[in-house]
């Protein structure tokens, strides 16, 4: 199982689009996902859960990832994060 | 998409109903096509402005043509008829109570150019005729293919062979809802973009079960269970679930499809065993007629996600520089 952290760095943080963008990639892998922020805990392949988590631009978004593929959907989803979904 | 010229003899077997055509002169001219859905009033060819005069179309003459026709000297009334009567011409339609003269008929029956009367005055012919011509003429399409009415939204599904869109507009048949045809639809463009679907007549609200065989619906759950005619308003793509596609999670972002050149939004649904496509097939419907309303659920919940980030940034910034 890998630890991590991300930072949300795009401007308006995790809303609907980046966020299916996030769910999309974690839900194509066969790892299981969990994201947690301000205590809520959360599936990071249930849409809804993610954007419960409200993160918003700047915040810190913890991260568990447990499976056959982690080393590799770690280093997608901080591309993903990084490259601010395609957003400002 | 096809356009099929029709006859004469196929206009006035369709229309009496509506119209009361009658064939008053020209009979042997009857199999003669009509090519489009306009309508032309013949006035300034009568009068001998010939210019530019649309022969092919059917000839609408009403009161003031024919007012003009009985002012006329036996010789200029001839000259002024030939000027319509011309070899293209489909036919002539006299409406109201004006009467058609001998010399009309002579030379309708001498040129083969049907003469229809209808009692009905001239803007409702013109109406009823081009109505019923533009339908002949729409541009249509058939194809593979179920079309429920649920809950009022016309609903299309398509996919693959055998995936089991017969089962679930039976399915949905058996809820309430109204099967319009199953296997073979014909969509009809009704303009400006209204896409109108329907069954073959042969086929009429017939549906195939594997295993059961053909099941007619209307015999079966009765009539109300079935519709003639439904605007396609939704199209539901049905397909194998795929580990790899990537499906809608959101709803955010309409999807669409074409027919006939209109965009009709569509969903794609993944299905597997044990998965009930009906309840998701009328929740696609009641979320249909929700947009239309104004409502959308995805769109309102990033509406409130937006606000408390922002409202929470806010505060956050605040606290940041509040140094007492």
């Amino acid at each position: 199982m890998i630890k991590s952290e991300i930072r949300i760095l795009n401007k308006l943080g995790l809303h609907a689009r980046p966020a299916s963008k996030l769910v999309k990639i974690i839900s194509m892998s066969n790892s299981d996902v969990t994201l947690t922020k301000g205590g809520q805990r959360v599936n990071a392949k249930s849409i809804l859960g993610v954007l419960l988590l409200q993160a918003e631009c700047n915040s810190i978004v913890k991260l568990e990832i447990k499976g056959p593929d982690e080393d590799q959907l770690l280093q997608q989803i901080t591309d993903l994060v990084n490259s601010k979904f395609g957003e400002e | 998409m096809k356009k099929t010229p029709i006859t004469v003899r196929e206009l006035v077997k369709s229309v009496t109903v509506d119209l009361r055509l009658k064939v008053v002169a020209g009979k042997n001219g009857l199999s003669r096509v009509i090519n489009g859905s306009e309508l032309h009033r013949p006035g300034l060819a009568l009068t001998g402005f010939t210019k530019g005069f649309p022969e092919d179309r059917v000839q609408l003459v009403g009161d003031s043509e024919s007012l003009y026709l009985t002012q006329l000297s036996q010789l200029e009334r001839k000259e002024a008829l030939e000027r319509i009567f011309r070899d293209t011409t489909p036919c002539v339609v006299i409406t109201g109570r004006n009467r058609v003269s001998i010399a009309m008929k002579r030379i309708a029956n001498e040129k083969q150019i049907p003469i229809l009367t209808s009692g009905k005055a001239a803007s409702d012919v013109a109406f009823l005729l081009t109505n019923f011509l533009s339908a002949c003429f729409a541009p249509s399409e058939s194809i593979h293919g179920t079309l429920v009415d649920c809950y009022g939204t016309g609903l299309l599904f398509i996919g693959r062979a055998s995936i089991g869109k017969s089962e679930i507009a039976l399915d949905l048949v058996e809820r309430g809802h109204r099967l319009i045809a199953d296997d073979i639809v014909n969509l009809s463009l009704k303009p400006p973009d209204i896409v109108i679907g329907s069954g073959p007549e042969m086929l009429k609200h017939l549906i195939e079960i594997r295993g059961v065989g053909v099941i007619n619906v209307r015999e079966v759950f009765g009539v109300r269970a079935i519709r003639l005619q439904k605007r396609v308003e939704t199209v539901v793509e049905l397909s194998d679930w795929d580990d790899k596609e990537d499906y809608e999670r959101i709803g955010l972002q309409d999807q669409y499809t074409k027919f006939l050149g209109i965009q009709i939004p569509m969903i794609r649904l993944p299905i597997y065993p044990g998965k009930n496509i009906t309840v998701i097939a009328e929740t696609i419907a009641l979320n249909q007629h929700l947009k239309v309303y104004g409502f959308n659920a995805a769109k309102e919940l990033n509406k409130r996600l937006l606000k408390n980030m922002e409202t929470k940034n806010r505060i956050d910034n605040y606290l940041r520089w509040d140094n007492e």
